[in-house]
């Protein structure tokens, strides 16, 4: 029996290499932007990674350590038996210990308290509404069953006006902007997810919630949904466009505003194989 | 000994198991069969079917079999449908066999002489679209009861937004429309993010095979229905064959079909607008009349259909399956009046409610042309009349500028210092001209 310590042992120690290499992985990890592993491309997202590699320290020390004490005491003791055969050291049976009970509180407890003051910084600056930043809002995003609808501000840059720009799964915003949106739903909950941008909000229905965020990288990344909302629900995934500069974003949506005020089908055939 | 063989068991299970499961797509080759049309072995009402002819019905499963082939594995493309198709049938499904030839089908390699199967457009619907429009399109795939609206039934070749006239096929540019932008206001999703151009025009082949399947289907159904159970030479494979010919000559004369507007849109200008505004509440000769159905406000809730709280309480207001009994539950005159506001599906109609400010939903697309068609030709199968050549391309477009700028000024309904009066003076509403775009 005392062999089976080999076989935790062996679990253990894949584990801890699991949680050591996951980080330094593109894969194994929240997604980075490709050839720069250590990387997200949005400053909320460094910062919620270098909570999630602290929070995988301290469960990863704990684990290491209990690890350690289970397999030895099983390796050490398991399969003792004196020459009349009987174990050598009998399990006895005792009705707990204040002590121990205490110790194992106090420290979880303390280990809580800490990650919880430590985060409340960042927790703040992403999610609390008085940190929302003071621009306009680029889009209004609606969820919906299985799609993310989108509503820009057109040339006014005013939104809800006749010139509002429309498109459906296809989420655009400009390199280096802190961009705001207005996140709603028209019937279930849905969860507005950009793994790249590490962020995540559900929203709810009946309420207009602000989600805002950044990406210091140009280029094309991912949104989904991440709140299981319906048997469509893998459907709900949209592309993300970051702009290098505002003028590409203009380009974007003039090309936007063409199309959407299309009224003839000479115009409208041209653009067919997009 | 024995816990040693089962930890080998549970060692070996747990490299073996994401092995089988997580590897392959071998899950879109299980069996699957087409399901039949209700009309073929049962009642249905205002239909005509085959009960009681069970050697007919044997024809008609046969004749389907020959023509489309036994399942959707085993897919067989006619040959007239080769031209209608965006691939040629290319990537339809994964055996196109016709006569024990392949055709229209898999690339042959030069060397092996064997032909590629592709999962093609069979293997994208099984994924994306099977679990709303069923197996054989007829929208009642397992997730179809929980939807409002309902997933399309495809078999009858009817498809509400579209470019070609009230009642003809869509043009394949329509399909594609419809799968890459999804059908706002409705479950139908925006693929365009999921699938490729090149997966879009798969999809859109199995879409249009499957619609003609379910065509033929039913006319083999309604010419059975009139021919004798004894007599043998009905439904023959040479009949069958040739309504099948028909169902897809009709698809292909009606893709020449489309509407281009003739003239340029109408700016925008306040003009524009209030005469869209009097030909909505019927006050020019035309006599048009939108508000009938689209209600005063347009707010989708005109005299000539039921009362919205009637319709919410039918529709939504409680299990779906007991519809009928509250349907029977309606006074004769509601009752009467539900039975003739159904679309060509049987579902029930609501007139699009223009008039919802910033959460305003146009269905059929909000670009002006896309607008220009629901009002000019109207919508296939559901109580939209087409309203040109009744009124003149330009009221068309007056209508047109009217329905988009409703939304941010509903004051121009009912709201207005002068409600009904037609000579309602530019910029009353103290915003300013709706910009020409």
């Amino acid at each position: 029996m005392r062999y089976w310590s080999v076989v935790f042992a062996l679990a253990a120690i894949f584990s801890v290499g699991a949680f050591v290499y996951a980080p330094l992985s593109g894969d194994w990890w929240l997604p980075n932007p490709s050839g720069d592993m250590h990387h997200s491309v949005s400053s909320f997202g460094r910062e919620i990674d270098s909570l999630f590699v602290i929070i995988l320290v301290i469960t990863g020390v704990v684990f290491i350590g209990t690890q350690v004490v289970l397999v030895w005491e099983a390796y050490r003791f398991a399969d003792r038996v004196d020459d009349a055969g009987r174990p050598v050291r009998q399990a006895r049976y005792f009705h707990g210990s204040q002590r121990l009970e205490v110790i194992w509180t106090i420290i979880p407890a303390a280990i809580l308290v800490f990650i919880a003051l430590y985060q409340m910084g960042t927790w703040a600056n992403i999610k609390f509404r008085s940190a929302a930043p003071k621009v306009q809002p680029t889009a209004e995003v609606t969820a919906r069953q299985f799609q993310w609808i989108f509503r820009y501000p057109g040339p006014d840059r005013k939104l809800y006006t006749p010139d509002d720009l429309y498109t459906v799964n296809d989420f655009h915003f400009v390199k280096d902007r802190m961009t705001l949106i207005n996140l709603r739903s028209s019937d279930v909950i849905h969860s507005f997810f950009l793994p790249h941008m590490r962020i995540k909000q559900d929203a709810v229905p009946g309420m207009i919630i602000p989600v805002w965020f950044d990406s210091d990288t140009a280029g094309h990344f991912e949104l989904v949904c991440a709140e299981l909302c319906g048997w469509g629900h893998y459907k709900m995934r949209g592309n993300v466009t970051v702009h290098a500069s505002d003028e590409e974003f203009a380009k974007w949506q003039a090309d936007l505003l063409a199309e959407q005020n299309r009224s003839q089908l000479s115009m409208a055939t041209d653009n067919q194989g997009r | 000994m024995t816990v040693r063989s089962r930890l080998h068991r549970v060692i070996g299970l747990c490299f073996l198991v994401p092995a089988i499961s997580g590897c392959s797509d071998s899950f879109l080759a299980g069996k699957l069969h087409y399901v039949e049309n209700e009309a073929l072995t049962k009642d249905v009402k205002g239909r005509s079917s085959l009960v009681g002819k069970p050697r007919l019905q044997e024809k008609v499963r046969k004749a389907l079999a020959d023509i489309f082939g036994e399942d959707p594995q085993r897919i067989r493309v006619p040959e007239a449908m080769g031209g209608l198709l965006n691939s040629g049938g290319a990537y339809l499904g994964n055996y196109q066999v016709q006569d024990g030839v392949v055709k229209h089908s898999a690339n042959e390699d030069p060397v092996t002489k064997q032909f590629t199967r592709y999962a093609g457009g069979y293997g994208i619907y099984r994924r994306q679209c099977l679990h709303c429009h069923g197996v054989s399109g007829a929208g009642d795939g397992p997730t179809a009861p929980f939807l409002y609206p309902y997933p399309r039934d495809y078999r009858k070749g009817l498809f509400k937004f579209t470019s070609t006239p009230n009642g003809a096929r869509p043009s394949k540019e329509d399909l594609k429309r419809t799968v890459r932008n999804g059908l706002n206001g409705t479950s139908m999703p925006a693929f365009h993010s999921l699938l490729s151009d090149f997966e879009i025009d798969q999809v859109v082949d199995y879409v249009i095979f499957l619609s003609i399947r379910g065509e033929t289907e039913l006319a083999l159904i309604d010419e059975g229905a009139i021919s004798d159970e004894t007599d043998i030479n009905a439904l023959s494979p040479e009949t069958a064959a040739e309504i099948a010919d028909g169902v897809i000559r009709r698809w292909i004369a009606d893709q020449s079909k489309v509407v281009n507007p003739t003239i340029a849109r109408t700016e925008s200008t306040r003009e524009s607008i209030l005469r869209g505004r009097e030909l909505f509440l019927g006050k020019t000769p035309e006599k048009l009349e939108c508000s009938g159905c689209h209600g005063l406000l347009a707010r989708g809730d005109g005299k000539s259909f039921v009362p919205q709280d009637v319709f919410n309480q039918v529709v939504f207001g409680g299990n779906p399956s007991e519809r009928q009994q509250r349907i029977d539950a309606l006074s004769p005159e509601m009752k009467d009046l539900w039975g003739q506001k159904l679309d060509d599906w049987g579902n029930p109609l609501r007139p699009a409610n223009l008039n919802r400010g910033k959460d305003t939903v146009y269905k059929g697309g909000r670009r002006p042309i896309d607008i220009y068609w629901r009002i000019a030709k109207g919508i296939t199968g559901a109580q939209m009349p087409a309203h040109y050549p009744t009124i003149d391309e330009k009221k068309v477009w007056d209508l047109v500028n009217f329905v988009l700028a409703l939304p941010f000024e509903p004051e121009l309904l009912g709201e207005s210092p002068h409600p009904g009066g037609p000579e309602v003076p530019p910029g009353v509403s103290g915003t300013p001209p709706v910009a020409a775009r």
